[in-house]
């Protein structure tokens, strides 16, 4: 290497290397490992695509759904329905508005749940029976929430996720009385607790 | 350079196919039957790119499981990804490409650069010496102890001919990074080769 000029050395390292074998043949097939991830990937990809789908339908039917149910509360009073069952049949049982163990609904706030209440017992009575079952439905289910996470806040009064998911289901509460009842809504804020 | 392959009798002359034509048209009919979904059409090109693919592997990484991963990974992306190629450069160019990103990929996940369990020298065929320089014997071991920087440029540019400009491209550095680390690569080699022959 001494006696070897640089660059004499250079040109022939530089052939050596464009001299080496380029292709080599790997001791393993690899073809079945690579089939077997592309046709299961060819799978899996039909199977994101129906499951895409099927989330898609999931939210048509609800945001449709809901619409139905938001078209019917609203257009009810053009056409007033008879009643065909005793306003006393339906039964709500709202909870106290608190916030678990620690914190109570202001009293605007609880003098206008309470206002709303007695306006959707009223108006229930003109609506269909198919939209009371709905309008029910909701409530129930908004009621049941609310009264699940109080029972959580109970455990962790502190817990600021609770009292901010107990705060969206009163606020989904009032919303659909306001929506039934036809009234205007009304706001409620974090200094209404 | 090319070889011809005669489509048909001696009279029919003008049928005469350069081998490396017909060998491109063969490709593009894979690439286009795959690209709709032809396992088997992706299985020929395996067929055709495979050693190519994993020589270059192997070197980039100098282990030849890791190669085996490797090339795997990469024609599961290019069959991944097989709508993107456009044609523009050889199936083969944009099917290195796919495998250097994965070699550099896994090199960034994990080390195992120092853990490699079996050197290249044990499952590469030819070795190549150096002319008349006695102890520079062994190029294959020389490169495989390049840091890999200076080992990826070398592979590329001076085993397999890509330009500086196409290795910067690959491994995402600038062409004139990838002048210094064949600088570098060559200087190491030299020293490298240098004290093997100075030990034998």
């Amino acid at each position: 290497m001494n006696e070897m000029n640089e660059n004499e050395f250079d040109d022939k390292l530089m052939q050596a290397a464009a001299g080496l074998a380029k292709e080599v043949r790997p001791e393993n097939d690899l073809w079945p490992g690579i089939e077997a991830s592309i046709t299961s990937s060819q799978g899996e990809g039909g199977w994101q695509w129906r499951g895409m789908f099927a989330q898609a339908a999931a939210v048509i039917l609800l945001v449709g759904g809901s619409s139905g149910l938001t078209y019917l509360a609203v257009h009810e009073d053009r056409n007033p329905a008879v009643p065909v069952a005793p306003v006393g049949a339906l039964e709500f049982r709202p909870v106290s508005g608190s916030f678990g163990s620690h914190y109570n609904l202001g009293p605007d706030f609880q003098d206008a749940r309470d206002d709303l209440e007695s306006k959707l017992q009223e108006e229930l009575a003109n609506l269909s029976p198919e939209t009371r079952a709905e309008v029910d439905k909701n409530m129930t289910a908004i009621r049941n929430a609310i009264i699940e996470i109080n029972k959580a806040l109970a455990e962790e009064p502190d817990n600021v996720l609770l009292q901010d998911l107990l705060l969206s289901s009163y606020r989904k509460e009032l919303a659909l009385m306001t929506r039934v009842d036809g009234m205007a809504s009304s706001v409620m804020r974090r200094n209404d607790i | 350079m090319e070889a011809l392959l005669a489509t048909g009798t001696a009279e029919s002359a003008r049928e005469v196919v350069p081998v490396k034509k017909q060998a491109v048209q063969d490709e593009m009919h894979w690439v286009a039957e795959a690209r709709d979904g032809n396992v088997a059409a992706f299985e020929a090109l395996y067929r055709m790119q495979v050693d190519r693919v994993y020589g270059l592997c192997l070197r980039m990484t100098g282990n030849a499981s890791e190669a085996e991963d490797c090339v795997q990974d990469a024609f599961i992306q290019a069959w991944q990804k097989l709508d993107r190629f456009r044609g523009d450069s050889a199936f083969g160019t944009w099917l290195h490409r796919v495998a250097v990103n994965v070699v550099l990929g896994r090199m960034r996940k994990s080390r195992r650069e120092q853990d490699r369990m079996r050197a290249v020298s044990e499952v590469t065929p030819d070795r190549e010496t150096i002319g008349d320089t006695g102890g520079l014997q062994d190029l294959e071991d020389a490169v495989n102890e390049l840091p890999s920087g200076a080992r990826n440029v070398f592979v590329l540019n001076a085993v397999y001919g890509y330009s500086h400009n196409e290795t910067g491209d690959m491994l995402g550095i600038a062409a004139g990074t990838s002048k210094a680390q064949l600088h570098r690569a060559r200087r190491l080699l030299a020293q490298q080769l240098n004290r093997n022959d100075g030990a034998a």
